[in-house]
């Protein structure tokens, strides 16, 4: 059974079993159609060494590709680059994530592009996201926009257990679509689940389905939705003071083009929603609150990505 | 439904209840004074995508799980759906909301006369810790106790949570007493057809994400009428 479906399953608790989704074998169905799409997946084990973060475990099959964690900085964070080649993901996709931080490891994962979802009329294209992070451990995730493309089916969850002391920021975003060519809010059914929970039982969940019929009026005339948390028991409450008022101070700082809020979530932490206008003005958001989040909570400035 | 289960039902969602709601505008003040709101169209857009694809897949799920609990005499289900809507309301500001309103409701249903042994027992869990105590799941707890079926006990706290939009609306926007009835009028087929739709869903979700933010930049207002 799937863990995403959010028309046929109870999910009514927020220690929901971490169920996988369903793979589906080849072997077993009759129609060629049926095996279209890749079964990807990549998995990490990190541990500390010394001042660094380093990697012990890795497993990689296609269309993920496997780039070693690189040390951009003095820091001991290793910044982690999820490949995949092709460019995004077709109906029938289905690829995983998995990362096991140990106690005080420090780990960035970013993408080096936008997640492209392109059109199916068959099944849709599936990203699980499973993060382990241990006792006083660090992790970031903060992948490129996913852009649905008109026609599209994508269903993603993200889940993150926190141990005693551990800290996520994670950033999740999506375009209407494919923007530059006027193609906005077209894609067939967009799925989307963010568990984060803590060793105390706690959570924060973000669980949507979205289709063009129920976009609503009053995102319509966005085209870049997005959600950023910082959670974590151990981060010191002035801290947290400070960068929540940094952070509502970069959500007005474009008024035209973005629109943002920051709250504080049922776990120690603060959660900020934006919508924007450009890639432009998202991409200028977060990068603002990436360098406040790394300054504010850790005495760290934000790495040069090489990017763009 | 007999007179004596609407009328049990009806004491808890009649504005003269005390459930504070009236202190609440659920981010309309914040997008009223964002100019994102500025007439009875858009304020009708605002509500109806809250209730369609927020409330609507949310909270109105959470009810109805709520009244699976009192049919199946079973807590539990409205704990793990009390926690599940503690965690997805990601906002402070109406996460708190919704646990004060709850709180009256399920104290106040804790205390009549033929009180339900699972609102008694939900009501310790709340004094506990044990349970947030939200809105939804304390409505769908007390209406199904007084014998309303799953639909309309939906139906009934989407229809709450839309006057109270209205309420709102009369003192923020340009909308006197008749349009703001015009507006519920316009809107009770669209709230059956909600309440119908989340009868019988399993999942919480919701997706609300302009409206969600102006609800947490409610509090940044230097002038405010509401609590949210």
């Amino acid at each position: 059974m799937s863990s995403l479906g959010l028309s046929n399953l109870f999910r009514a608790t927020p220690t929901v079993t971490d169920k996988r989704l369903t793979v589906i074998h080849p072997a077993v169905h009759d129609s060629a159609l049926d095996t279209v799409g890749r079964h990807g997946s990549l998995s990490y084990t990190f541990k500390r060494e010394g001042a660094r973060t380093v990697l012990t475990h890795s497993a990689c099959s296609s269309p993920w590709h496997y780039f070693p964690p690189t040390f951009l900085d003095d820091s001991g964070c290793a910044y982690t680059w999820l490949v995949n080649p092709s460019g995004g993901l077709v109906g029938g996709d289905y690829l995983t994530v998995t990362a096991q931080l140990q106690a005080h490891t420090h780990v960035m994962m970013t993408s080096p592009s936008a997640n492209r979802i392109y059109r199916s009329e068959g099944k849709s294209a599936e990203q699980e996201i499973r993060l382990t992070v241990g006792a006083g451990a660090r992790m970031e995730w903060l992948p490129e926009v996913t852009i649905p493309f008109a026609g599209s089916q994508f269903r993603q969850s993200i889940h993150i257990d926190l141990a005693p002391g551990a800290t996520v920021v994670l950033w999740d975003a999506m375009a209407s679509g494919r923007v530059a060519s006027g193609e906005r809010w077209m894609f067939a059914s967009y799925e989307n689940e963010i568990v984060i929970r803590t060793t105390a039982g706690a959570a924060a969940v973000e669980r949507f389905l979205v289709t063009p019929d129920s976009v609503g009026t009053m995102v319509k005339s966005w085209d870049y939705v997005g959600s950023l948390f910082v959670v974590g028991d151990s981060v010191d409450l002035d801290r947290l003071a400070i960068l929540e008022s940094k952070l509502d101070e970069l959500c007005g700082q474009q008024p035209r083009e973005l629109l943002g809020g920051v709250s504080r979530p049922a776990v120690p932490g603060l959660v900020v929603k934006v919508v924007a206008r450009s890639a432009p003005a998202l991409a200028d958001f977060l990068e603002a609150a990436w360098q406040n989040i790394r300054e504010i909570l850790w005495a760290l400035p934000v790495a040069a990505l090489r990017r763009y | 439904m007999d007179t004596r289960a609407f009328l049990k039902g009806f004491r808890f969602v009649d504005s003269f209840f005390p459930s504070g709601s009236y202190a609440y505008s659920s981010g309309l003040e914040a997008a009223v004074q964002g100019g994102a709101v500025k007439n009875s169209e858009e304020f009708s857009h605002f509500v109806l995508e809250v209730l369609t694809t927020g409330l609507g897949k949310r909270e109105a799920v959470a009810a109805g799980f709520a009244h699976d609990a009192i049919v199946f005499g079973a807590l539990e289900i409205a704990v793990k759906t009390d926690w599940e809507l503690e965690a997805m309301k990601l906002g402070r500001e109406l996460r708190m909301a919704s646990r004060q309103m709850g709180r009256q409701v399920v104290r106040s249903a804790a205390e009549q006369s033929d009180r339900h042994p699972l609102i008694q027992d939900y009501l310790v869990a709340v004094e506990a810790g044990q349970s947030p105590g939200h809105m939804a799941v304390a409505m769908g707890l007390t209406l199904a106790a007084a014998g309303w079926s799953k639909a309309d006990l939906i139906a009934v706290f989407l229809y709450q949570a839309a006057t109270g939009y209205v309420a709102a609306a009369m003192k923020l926007l340009p909308i006197g007493q008749r349009e703001g009835q015009q507006l519920l009028d316009g809107w009770l087929d669209i709230i059956e057809r909600i309440g119908q739709d989340a009868a019988p869903q399993r999942a919480l979700s919701s997706w609300s994400p302009v409206q969600d933010i102006y609800a947490m930049r409610h509090r940044q207002l230097e002038s405010r009428l509401f609590r949210s």
